[in-house]
């Protein structure tokens, strides 16, 4: 009896054995299979039919509502932890303008990408995706499968007025926010107030005052800039009688690459255009060897903090917290050195250096794409796009950046639309922290147009200062941005990211060993031989095909 | 008593020696566990800094009193308990009797049943045909989707397998068996009393697991009040690093401010979660240790 068990177990087991490879030929097939199905049924259509008579029948094409009988939609969006969505007065404001309320679903910020992609693969899709931060390869991908629904038609058929005035009015926008394919699938953050294409460099003020340099004496040449970075180093500005002072701080170069970049003519640490059209690829370009050799040369002068390579951003920090730093990046100074805003430490002026009349300055595109998508599974994408539009208006961005009117903010003067703050209710322990509560536009990218009339009379002192020393030491050198905002075809976009696997990698690498002095600046035709043959030319070639695509379309 | 061996010279070298290994594993071990205490009452500026590396600095307790007055830390306290305590419940109503069954030579097909658990072992249907079974099963955004996809462990099966064969004699359960006891009685009433040591242990790899498990919580649940408290830590310390390199990326002055507010709290925030998180799995470990050595021994030394 128990041997018969066993013989049966056993041969059941040498069963599998025999068949364990076809079984898992099979298992893998049907995997295979099973995938493509998925591939295959979501990619039904390629072009499909955006809305329907009958969508379209209960919009109204102007004023509020947007449609007669009420409707429901769902999106999805990064939640940041501050409120519910369907607890903001921002929408629920919104939902009875339009007559269109939503169902929320509403992954973290951290988790969101991870999220995004899940929702993709399993095709159940939100109607609409707000806040999104769609990547260009998304909507290559997914637009072409018919997933992400053409906007163009409808915008242009006025079911987005004020979008396309802004599109009519800046050719450039419109251009960017085009696929190659010719459709447009995402709208964008277009940001009007946006200047830094990176986040400043600021002087410690502490320091200059110390030393006696005035703000008009702030370096303009890259010598002047050694000069008083020498003196950072040796004359104790921070008055605790120990060196440790850091004229030069750093996370891997990458927060103060592109301003020194500028001194030597180059606009972009990576793919830039020059005024002629032509693409450039920052890291063979000959400027790009002096700004190692001068790196080099702050380095081995102890100039540049010794730690750059090795330190977090908040180690950074740290030291500034503790007045070691004397010049830094951030996007106020006062983040780094703690406490309140104050005006005490001046902006980097940009610095020139022999080779160039004056220095490149580069500024934000003021556009971020992939900010609100329709999807094939939204039966109203006309009204849809509606409710979107009005974000794209003064009263509807103002909606949406600070809350209805009278929570936060009251209008002082309707024609030139100057406001004041309201005070600040006592649960919160700041006006952001307020804000976050009212709107879901709090550190998410939002489709919306923000224009400079959106801050008018809530500017305080220190935001007036930062106006003006951005009027001064980065629009009064004549910036541009780096390169348009343009999409790459899914073709050009895989070669590329097989390109620059491996090549970011060296370039990265090879930029620390020069700066440290690891490896002398003679190896310099020998690393350009190497990026050359790693194929830096075939990348410019893409990104120039890519720009001269744009340009002419 | 007091004649006592001589040591030879080479034993207490031998001695020597061990007391030193010893010490270094220990500093290895507990260097961490103090950091981390002590860090979670400094001031973050000397732990960013780097000034603070053994010993508390700048004694702060605003840590803890902020993680005592956050409300997500402790949904997520509660929402982890109750994951940890039904699906271990769960773990180990199928992973014993299962074990049990697949330890019994006399048992039809055992060898067959066996193949197609070791088969789910090496083989899995990848994440995204995974999350679609789930979904279609109804069961996203729901506590189950953490606790039935993993309910059987094939490893803890094996170990729980080779426990029952190597301490349930097979005369045992012929006795049994002479008496009148039918199979389901003999598990409950003798292998059930018989087995403490090989069901503590399965409950704390299984525990265990669930406390520090995130990343099924970040793929199956959508509603924030029902994060278990590492997905609450996870965001503690993700929104941190990403606002830390981040701000440069922000897309305005607002944004940024935000952003930066976010990463001083979370700064603060870190070192005084991770303790809170860990304590309980510290604390419950000590009762459980001797269990666990028993019964991990036993399978392997003589199965």
């Amino acid at each position: 009896m128990k041997g018969s068990f066993r013989t049966h177990s056993g041969s059941s087991t040498s069963f599998f054995q025999r068949f364990k490879a076809p079984r898992t030929a099979t298992l893998v097939l049907s995997i295979v299979l099973g995938t493509s199905l998925l591939a295959g049924c979501s990619s039904g259509s390629s072009e499909p039919q955006v809305g329907s008579a009958e969508s379209a029948a209960n919009v109204n094409k102007e004023g509020f509502p947007i449609v007669k009988e009420k409707i429901t939609l769902s999106m999805m969006g990064p939640d940041v932890g501050m409120q519910n969505w369907k607890d903001m007065p921002a929408f629920q404001e919104m939902e009875k303008l339009s007559n269109i309320s939503f169902k929320f679903e509403n992954p973290p910020l951290d988790s969101f990408e991870t999220k995004k992609n899940l929702v993709f693969a399993s095709g159940e899709y939100p109607d609409i995706f707000y806040a999104s931060s769609l990547t260009q390869a998304d909507e290559v991908n997914y637009g072409s499968q018919g997933i992400l629904l053409p906007l163009e038609d409808l915008i242009d058929n006025g079911y987005a007025p004020n979008l396309k005035k802004v599109l009519d009015e800046n050719p450039a926008i419109r251009k960017s926010i085009t696929t190659p394919d010719g459709h447009i699938y995402s709208l964008p953050v277009i940001n009007q107030q946006s200047i830094w294409y990176r986040s400043p460099m600021w002087y410690n003020g502490d320091f200059l005052e110390a030393l006696n340099v005035k703000e008009a004496d702030l370096p303009k040449t890259t010598e002047e800039l050694y000069d008083l970075l020498v003196r950072f180093r040796d004359e104790d500005p921070n008055g605790n009688g120990k060196k440790d002072e850091i004229p030069l701080a750093s996370v891997k170069l990458d927060d103060v690459r592109s301003w020194l970049l500028g001194a030597w003519g180059i606009y972009g640490e990576d793919i830039y255009n020059d005024a002629n059209g032509k693409v450039h690829f920052a890291r063979t370009e000959d400027g790009y060897r002096e700004f190692l050799t001068y790196m080099n040369r702050l380095w081995s002068e102890k100039l540049l903090d010794h730690e750059t390579f090795s330190q977090t951003p908040d180690q950074k920090k740290a030291k500034g917290a503790s007045n070691q730093l004397g010049l830094f990046q951030d996007w106020h100074a006062y983040f780094t050195h703690g406490g309140k805003p104050t005006t005490k430490d001046p902006m980097f002026i940009p610095v020139k250096s022999d080779a160039v009349d004056k220095p490149a300055v580069a500024i934000h595109p003021g556009l971020s794409t992939g900010a609100f998508a329709i999807t094939e599974s939204n039966p109203a994408p006309e009204a849809s796009l509606r409710w979107v539009d009005y974000m794209y208006s003064y009263d509807g961005a103002m909606l949406f950046d600070k809350g209805p009117e009278g929570l936060i903010y009251e209008t002082v003067n309707k024609e030139d639309h100057t406001k004041k703050w309201k005070p600040l209710p006592s649960e919160y322990n700041s006006r952001e922290d307020y804000r976050g509560t009212l709107t879901p536009n709090y550190g998410t990218p939002a489709p919306t147009l923000l224009s400079p009339d959106l801050q008018k009379g809530l500017k305080e002192d220190f935001d007036l200062w930062v106006d003006k020393q951005n009027e001064e030491k980065i629009l009064a050198y004549d910036p541009q941005p780096p390169f348009p905002i343009l999409y790459l075809t899914p073709e050009e976009q895989s070669e590329i990211s097989s390109l620059r696997a491996d090549m970011d990698t060296y370039i990265q690498q090879m930029e620390a060993k020069f700066v440290t002095g690891q490896e002398p600046l003679s190896g310099w035709d020998n690393y350009l031989a190497t990026v050359k043959q790693m194929g830096s030319d075939r990348i410019i070639e893409i990104y120039q095909a890519a720009y001269d695509r744009w340009k002419n379309s | 008593m007091a004649a006592v061996i001589k040591e030879s010279r080479s034993d207490r070298i031998f001695l020597l020696l061990n007391y030193v290994y010893l010490a270094i594993a220990l500093i290895c071990v507990l260097y961490p566990l103090v950091y981390i205490v002590s860090a979670s009452i400094s001031s973050p500026t000397y732990v960013n800094s780097g000034e603070m590396w053994l010993f508390p600095k700048g004694i702060t307790f605003e840590g803890y009193q902020r993680v005592f007055e956050n409300q997500s830390i402790w949904q997520g306290y509660a929402n982890t308990i109750l994951y940890t305590v039904v699906g271990t419940l769960v773990n180990l109503l199928v992973t014993i009797p299962a074990a049990y069954a697949l330890s019994r030579s006399d048992f039809v097909g055992r060898g067959f049943f066996m193949a197609m658990f070791l088969v789910t072992m090496f083989f899995s249907g990848g994440l995204i045909p995974t999350y679609l079974l789930v979904k279609n099963l109804g069961l996203v955004n729901t506590m189950w989707a953490l606790i039935l996809p993993g309910a059987a462990s094939v490893w803890n099966i094996i170990v729980a397998r080779t426990f029952f064969q190597s301490t349930i004699p097979k005369e045992l359960q012929e006795a049994a068996h002479i008496d009148g006891c039918t199979n389901l009685r003999l598990f409950w009433k003798i292998v059930i009393p018989l087995s403490a040591p090989i069901i503590a242990v399965m409950a704390l790899f299984y525990g265990v697991g669930h406390w520090n498990s995130y990343f099924n919580a970040l793929v199956y649940l959508n509603d924030e009040s029902k994060y278990p408290l590492q997905m609450v830590l996870r965001q503690i310390l993700v929104l941190q690093e990403m606002t830390g390199s981040g701000i440069g990326a922000a897309t305005s002055g607002e944004a940024a401010m935000a952003m930066n507010q976010r990463a001083d709290s979370a700064a603060l925030l870190k070192y005084a979660v991770i303790i809170v998180s860990t304590l309980p799995i510290i604390a419950v470990y000590p009762f459980l240790q001797r269990y666990f050595v028993q019964g991990v021994m036993i399978g392997s030394v003589k199965g």
